[in-house]
């Protein structure tokens, strides 16, 4: 029995081929989109899981309220770990990091003793001795107990060692950091590479060599071991007699007014799971990790589950739709025998199988798309189909949907009464006919949707690349690793400036992109009592040439200048946000006390774009300053390539044994926002993989639909119906469902894209055009597609039709 | 007796009014026997045969059938009862395009549960008595009508069903194919096969034992 069912499914697949095509094929895009959106949610939310103790694994993050704004922070001072280890019994370890650069964290030239090129290497992280063990880095060489005990201590990963080292004797090397030869660096251990879906990425580890024990300095993450089974919120609750017994005594020493204070004591500090620190952080926090982001993550799962169930509509449909060619052959198998069972079991299997092979083509087509896919979500994902759960849960799931997908055409098809399918009285197809009308609906309103949504993500992703930012992004190239100029910094600018191709220089890395240094301070207008609060700005350490070099704009007063020495001491410039928010109506002249420093305002700039179109701009002021990470080159017109040469040629000159490392601040800005872009492009990729599945079931369902009415097209014909009539009449009965499917998603596209811009502080308001753009697409591809059918159809020849009666 | 029908009446309702298709049927039907049914278009004799191959329903009288209260019986065992005695040919064949014809005489044996070697040696059988083992590997398609129906009758025989039902065997069959089932039915009867045939034709009446007339539902 059962091989005579796989027989008939064999036969029907071969019988009718570009059905079986669209049939098997639209079921296989499905899966393909499914699977690789399930290998994306996968990755996403397998940040962190490998710890062993990832349940008992904390980031502390300090929470309070501003003026009304909460305010998260991910930083701490130096004594906070071990405060909390020496405090608080739950908590058995508590570790910090510093991802600073100017503490040496991040972008690093380094040099092997006894060679003579630096390589520039980007991820250093500084640690101490109680996070190599929350965080369970696993040393394959050296001592994990006293690995990062030391100073001019380093750690490095295999990967990295086997790069520098290749002998294996990475173990007690020399190593030098920035060419600075005075501050030898040991390997003291190797580590295993961190896991790519860590929060945390680093190839070298540097131990914590500050030394300033002051409770007002907040430079470090904080993570935390808890005994199992502690209460969280009780902990996080108690945790608040920091702020008590250490910070505020601190801060009155600084001379902090009571207010300030009392707002310290409304704040509180939280626990957040390790696991948590990838998927659920907060924008607010400022960590300048990678992030992911949860709701993309069940948008996502969304999408799938949208374009499996699409695909399983369309194998629904296509399968009922065929019921007028398959009703014959059950009327005649029950009248030579056959139960209702049998042909459900005929039916099932027929559907198994199809599903089957859609699996196995789907997972072919998941693979081969992957690289792509991998290319485009900027991970390195790989189906797993060595695990030994992969291909039997593949297995059992293309069965299931294959029952599911078969259950309904089954039990539909084996109703049919023998007699009246062979009498002929049978009108197949009228009956379902409302359940495939709605079934198109859903297909095409899904689409439509997401049509509404790709264009949508398009347009805002114009919106800011093309945004006003207030500075100049074009023609500045970023040099990276600057560190390593030490005192040469200065000439090297001048020279730098001397070019004739180069308009002007900055050297700071306090850029408006990812990467640029940050910090936060407090502001107050000398000699005002706003209740000792302050305004929360950023102050940049920036030199002469920042405001001309970046095309920042000045709106009253002045920039920096050398002609005045004061500007080097106690200058500052603001930007209108702060000054609006410290009061200011003309703030040229004015006082600003800052940790009891005070600063006289010469000048303000125009509000720039210095973070994500996500955010709001916020107060920012610039002094001059130190900050050395990196030099910024404004280029006049002209060739860029020789431009860049010159320059080259200069740091060479300067730095003979470290390749110059540069970006453009244009590039970087673009990849600020990568991350929308990211979600942008596999969200348009998988509406794309939608909006074709749906094609081709729209595609079969009119070949089936004109199938049916051949008789009834012929009939016309003969009658003298023309061209056009017939055309209007098959179109006309799948454009209305189209239509109502337009009607039904643009409420809904709007709603959900709304959700979407809300998350931007700078996004587009979504018009009327882009519904009737999103409307003309849908109703094009389905005329296109139905077309196809309908018009051979209305050409065919009226005695072909008939001739089968 | 293998049937048996009493007052049989059957009739569908259109705009209030009873239109029937077949009015007080009665009719026996012993074993051996071979009826032809015959009457106009719309008389009703595709719909009786479909009543007696309980394919179809009837709405008033009595159909015995094997001494079975035909009415009476559950749907699924109704069906049982025709699918063990019933064999059904076609005027149109109504083969299964899709199979071969070894596979179309295998089927009816499959949803028996025959075993599988028992199956072949019985399809084996068949195509043999109908001279048909050359072609055992082709598709409906490819064979002429007269081949096709003979496929047909070869299936509804291979059963061994008591009765067989045979609606217009030869309606698309020209003559002399048409002449070759007839003859292959009269074989068959003689070898004690029951039938009953619905015809057109006077001439292929002729080979059945006795002829009913039916006239709007009615015997005449």
């Amino acid at each position: 029995m059962f091989k005579n069912h796989l027989n008939i499914a064999w036969r029907t697949i071969k019988k009718d081929k570009l059905f079986t095509f669209i049939k098997i094929g639209g079921f296989a895009v499905g899966i393909a989109a499914c699977l690789l959106i399930a290998l994306f949610i996968r990755n996403e939310v397998s940040y962190d899981e490998h710890y062993a103790n990832k349940d008992q694994i904390y980031r502390v993050v300090f929470q309070g309220e501003v003026q009304g704004e909460v305010m998260k922070s991910t930083h701490f001072q130096l004594p906070f770990a071990d405060a909390l280890q020496s405090d608080f019994p739950e908590i058995t370890k508590a570790g910090k990091v510093n991802t600073i650069e100017i503490f040496g964290a991040g972008k690093r030239g380094m040099r092997v003793n006894g060679q003579k090129e630096n390589t520039f290497e980007e991820n250093f992280v500084l640690a101490d001795q109680e996070t190599f063990d929350i965080l369970e880095i696993q040393l394959q060489e050296g001592n994990p107990q006293t690995a990062l005990s030391r100073p001019s201590s380093i750690v490095m990963s295999r990967s990295k060692a086997d790069k520098y080292f290749p002998n294996g004797d990475a173990l007690q090397q020399t190593i030098f950091l920035d060419n600075d030869t005075s501050k030898p660096y040991t390997v003291t251990g190797i580590m295993e590479d961190v896991p790519e879906n860590s929060h945390l990425d680093f190839d070298f580890l540097l131990p914590i060599e500050d030394t300033n024990q002051n409770w007002t300095n907040q430079n470090y993450f904080t993570y935390v071991l808890v005994n199992p089974n502690t209460d969280i919120p009780a902990l996080e609750q108690k945790m608040s007699l920091i702020v008590e017994k250490y910070i505020i005594p601190a801060q009155i020493k600084r001379g902090r007014s009571a207010d300030f204070i009392d707002v310290l004591r409304t704040a509180e500090y939280k626990l957040q799971p390790v696991t948590d620190i990838y998927l659920k952080s907060d924008l607010k926090m400022q960590d300048g990790l990678k992030h992911g982001d949860i709701k993309f993550v069940w948008l996502f799962a969304a999408i799938a589950i949208f374009v499996l169930l699409l695909a399983v509509i369309n194998f629904i449909n296509l399968s009922t739709a065929k019921s007028a060619n398959r009703a014959k052959e059950v009327g005649l198998r029950k009248t030579i025998g056959a139960f209702r069972n049998n042909l459900v079991g005929q039916f099932l299997t027929e559907s198994v199988i199809f599903s089957i092979i859609s699996f196995v083509l789907g997972v072919v087509l998941a693979w081969a798309l992957l690289p792509t896919f991998n290319q485009i979500a900027a991970k390195n994902m790989e189906l797993p189909l060595s695990a030994w759960w992969f291909l039997p849960i593949l297995f059992a799931a293309g069965v299931l949907v294959g029952i599911l997908a078969g259950l309904y055409p089954a039990f539909y098809l084996s109703a049919f009464r023998p007699v009246n399918v062979l009498k002929g009285t049978l009108s197949v197809g009228s009956k379902s006919g409302r359940l495939r009308s709605g079934l198109v609906i859903f297909q095409f309103t899904t689409s439509v949707i997401l049509i509404i949504g790709t264009l949508i993500i398009y347009r805002q992703m114009d919106f800011i690349v093309s945004k006003e930012l207030g500075y100049d992004k074009e023609r500045v190239v970023v040099l990276e690793g600057t560190n390593i100029l030490g005192n040469k910094m200065e000439a090297f600018k001048e020279q730098l400036a001397e070019l004739s191709q180069v308009k002007s220089v900055t050297a700071t890395n306090y850029l408006p992109i990812d990467g640029g240094s940050r910090n936060g301070n407090t502001f107050m207008v000398d000699g005002q009592d706003d209740g000792g609060r302050g305004v929360p700005a950023q102050k940049w350490r920036v030199d002469y040439d920042y405001i001309n070099t970046l095309g920042i704009q000045l709106k009253a007063g002045r920039g920096f200048s050398k002609e005045f020495a004061y500007d080097s001491i106690n200058s500052i410039v603001i930007n209108s946000k702060m000054a609006s928010e410290l009061g200011l109506k003309d703030p040229i002249g004015k006082k600003l006390d800052n940790n009891s420093q005070i600063f006289t305002i010469i000048g303000v700039i125009e509000d720039f774009h210095f973070k994500s179109l996500k955010e709001d701009i916020s107060s920012l002021s610039l002094v001059i300053g130190k900050d050395v990470g990196a030099v910024s080159v404004k280029l006049e017109k002209g060739n860029p390539a020789e431009a860049l040469a010159s320059v080259e040629q200069v740091w060479n000159r300067t730095i003979p044994n470290q390749a110059l490392n540069y970006t453009f601040l244009e590039e970087e800005f673009t990849q600020m926002h990568a991350d929308v872009q990211r979600m942008g492009s596999i969200f348009n990729s998988f509406a794309l993989f939608a909006i074709l599945v749906a094609c081709l079931g729209l595609f079969a369902l009119s070949a089936f639909m004109v199938e049916q009415r051949r008789k009834e097209i012929s009939i016309r014909r003969v009658l003298g119906a023309p061209f056009k009539n017939i055309y209007q009449l098959l179109t006309l009965d799948f454009l209305k469902l189209v239509v109502i499917s337009i009607g039904i998603a643009i409420p809904i596209g709007w709603y959900l894209m709304n959700r979407w811009l809300e998350g931007f502080a700078y996004h587009i308001n979504i018009g009327w055009e882009i519904f009737s753009l999103a409307a003309l697409i849908a109703l094009g591809v389905a005329i296109v597609t139905i077309s196809y059918q309908s018009i051979g159809a209305a050409l065919l020849k009226p005695t072909k039709g008939l001739r089968t009666e | 007796m293998l049937l048996e029908l009493n007052n049989i009446f059957k009739w569908v309702t259109t705009g209030g009014q009873r239109i029937f298709l077949l009015k007080d049927i009665n009719l026996q039907v012993e074993q051996g026997e071979f009826i032809s049914v015959m009457g106009p278009s719309g008389s009703g004799k595709s719909t009786l045969l479909n009543v007696i191959g309980m394919l179809d329903t009837f709405d008033e009288g009595e159909y015995n059938f094997m001494d079975e209260s035909v009415y009476s019986l559950k749907e699924k065992h109704r069906a049982n009862l025709y699918k063990q005695y019933i064999g059904f040919v076609f005027q149109s064949y109504h083969l299964l395009d899709d199979l071969t014809v070894q596979e179309n005489l295998e089927m009816p044996l499959i949803y028996k549960k025959v075993k599988g070697s028992e199956r072949k040696a019985m399809v084996a059988d068949m195509l043999d008595r109908f001279n048909i083992v050359g072609k055992k590997d082709l598709f409906p398609a490819q064979l002429s009508g007269g081949q096709q129906q003979l496929v047909g009758v070869a299936r509804a025989l291979i059963a061994n069903p008591k009765l067989i039902l045979a609606d217009e065997p030869t309606g698309n069959l020209n003559s002399k194919q048409g002449e070759e089932i007839m003859e292959l039915f009269k074989q068959l009867n003689e070898e004690g096969v029951t039938i009953i045939q619905v015809t057109h034709s006077e001439k292929n009446a002729e080979y059945g034992s006795r002829i009913i007339n039916l006239l709007d539902g009615r015997m005449v």
